[in-house]
């Protein structure tokens, strides 16, 4: 079974006017870094959210490893917000007992190389950190994890360029290359040359899943260009 | 994994129980240093006629502060422990804690009992506090040449004979009034805990103000508390009637089904609102 995730006829919907995701059907396979792209309200949260067994799907399931969302696929995914979850109260070394103590695949001393490598003393407590150097200790925890899935809610959204080039450095040289990165934006360019695969998602449907290759190859366009090509307003 | 919730939820809620039981500390010393105003020490010596002086309106002041700040304290923890019930589950916060591999009952499970036992410490706290306030003000008006030691085996004794003399007098045995208020100090923590997050999980079920919704749904389930409560006592109360009227025993085993029943619907109530918050989490859970 070489399908990591398996998503069947999911929907969200908040009420009869507002459906989030649309009847979405799909597998994605391992060892693959996918970007999940779509404009605002295109419902790409939402999905990640349902993944995550933070949302109640009102219809379909999603499969991770061949198990419905739970306990045990939350021991392998490993997955980044879109916000700050970790309380402004605790050191940071505290967190990575919390983190060692729950995610058995979870590696404390990748954690402490790369606090060292951003010069974050793991004795300081959260809420004296910048709001951008929060956001990098919250990678660091996802990506010391040891995870078969990493799911990363826009990871470079609202950083500067230089924080978004350490970001994806992160990323590329710390995750297991037998496991899958889900990884949805809106920076399509910055993160084009990382990627294997591409989801397409408008209104809450599935517009479009293919390779990168595929696309370069029958459109003759980067991914950003069929992007803005496909989203044209 | 239950071991590990309950350990990092207890490092969290400690921090906050510790500051209650370190003021329910101070706000003692303060209690008894009221007890210290010339006014009480002229109690047992009959002169508390020779004029008030500002001691003793400060001792005054002193000791109606001590009673709202104990009641503070009391209804202080349990309203923390619902706020970090929410935040920890359906706020930002929520977004680590139901990503962790652990079920929805280690979840729940861990929360009441760190919780329960956090607000059962501060009411022992109180309990105490209140206690020694009595000692500290009868050892201010005792007698000279009697001591607290004197006082408080006179104050035993009095009571085994009062219990023994209930017992062979009346038939009513008094031992279980204090059992059951033992009972309610070691069980009511829990039971309020547990109702106050299934108020708060039930708010989740809401679009919109959800903060709102769990404040009106506690309420809700608060009246429907007491109307159950009242109809059970009003059907006790007429089971009872004639022993009521003719009898000391009556008047005994209504309270005691009154007393009985409450903790029972307390119990039934707060195994209730479990559920729900087990059913919110597991099947209905919607992280805005």
């Amino acid at each position: 079974m070489n399908q990591l995730i398996e998503i069947a006829g999911l929907t969200k919907a908040y009420d009869s006017k507002h459906i989030a995701v649309n009847n979405i059907t799909l597998s994605l396979p391992r060892g693959k870094i996918i970007g999940l792209l779509g404009p605002n309200g295109s419902g790409k949260t939402t999905l990640i959210k349902m993944m995550n067994g933070l949302l109640t799907p009102t219809h379909g399931n999603i499969r991770i490893n061949g198990q419905f969302v739970g306990a045990d696929t939350k021991a392998h995914v490993a997955y980044l917000p879109d916000r700050t979850y970790l309380s402004g109260g605790q050191k940071i070394s505290r967190v990575l007992d919390f983190f060692c103590d729950f995610y058995l695949d979870f590696q404390r001393d990748k954690a402490m190389a790369m606090l060292q490598s951003l010069n974050i003393d793991p004795d300081m407590k959260l809420k004296a950190l910048s709001k951008g150097t929060r956001e990098k200790v919250q990678l660091i925890l996802v990506m010391s994890r040891d995870a078969d899935l990493y799911v990363l809610d826009e990871p470079i959204a609202g950083v500067d360029p230089a924080a978004r080039d350490y970001i994806l450095r992160t990323i590329i040289n710390n995750y297991n290359p037998g496991s899958t990165i889900l990884l949805s934006t809106h920076l399509i360019g910055d993160i084009e040359s990382v990627l294997d695969e591409v989801i397409f998602m408008r209104y809450g449907h599935l517009v479009l899943y293919t390779s990168v290759d595929n696309i370069r190859e029958q459109h003759g366009k980067s991914v950003d260009a069929y992007f803005r090509e496909v989203f044209a307003c | 994994m239950l071991g590990k919730l309950i350990k990092h939820e207890w490092k969290k809620v400690s921090k906050a129980g510790c500051l209650m039981l370190v003021f329910v500390v101070i706000v003692t010393f303060f209690g008894w240093l009221a007890f210290q105003s010339p006014l009480w020490r002229g109690l047992a010596e009959d002169n508390y006629y020779a004029g008030i002086n500002p001691w003793d309106i400060m001792s005054f002041l002193t000791l109606f502060l001590y009673v709202l700040m104990l009641t503070g304290i009391t209804y202080g923890i349990v309203i923390y422990t619902g706020v970090h019930f929410y935040k920890t589950m359906y706020t930002d916060e929520g977004y680590l804690t139901h990503t962790l591999p652990v079920g929805k009952h280690q979840l729940l499970i861990s929360k009441i009992l760190v919780s329960g036992i956090w607000v059962m410490l501060v009411i022992l706290a109180v309990m105490t506090s209140v206690i020694l306030l009595i000692l500290s003000f009868v050892g201010t008006i005792l007698p000279e040449g009697y001591t607290l030691g004197w006082f408080l085996g006179r104050l035993f004794q009095e009571l085994g004979i009062a219990i023994r003399n209930f017992r062979i007098d009346y038939n009513i045995n008094l031992m279980r009034y204090l059992l059951a208020l033992l009972f309610s100090v070691l069980i009511g923590p829990f039971v309020s805990v547990t109702t106050i997050f299934g108020a708060i999980s039930i708010g989740q079920l809401f679009t919109k103000f959800r903060v709102l919704m769990a404040i009106v749904s506690y309420i809700g389930i608060m009246i429907c508390n007491m109307l159950i409560n009242s109809a059970v006592r009003s059907i006790v109360m007429a089971a009872h009637m004639n022993e009521l009227l003719f009898d000391a025993r009556g008047f005994d085993r209504y309270l005691n089904s009154t007393i009985d029943s409450g903790t029972i619907i307390g119990i039934v109530t707060a195994a209730l609102l479990y559920l729900v918050s087990w059913l919110v989490i597991s099947r209905k859970l919607n992280m805005e």
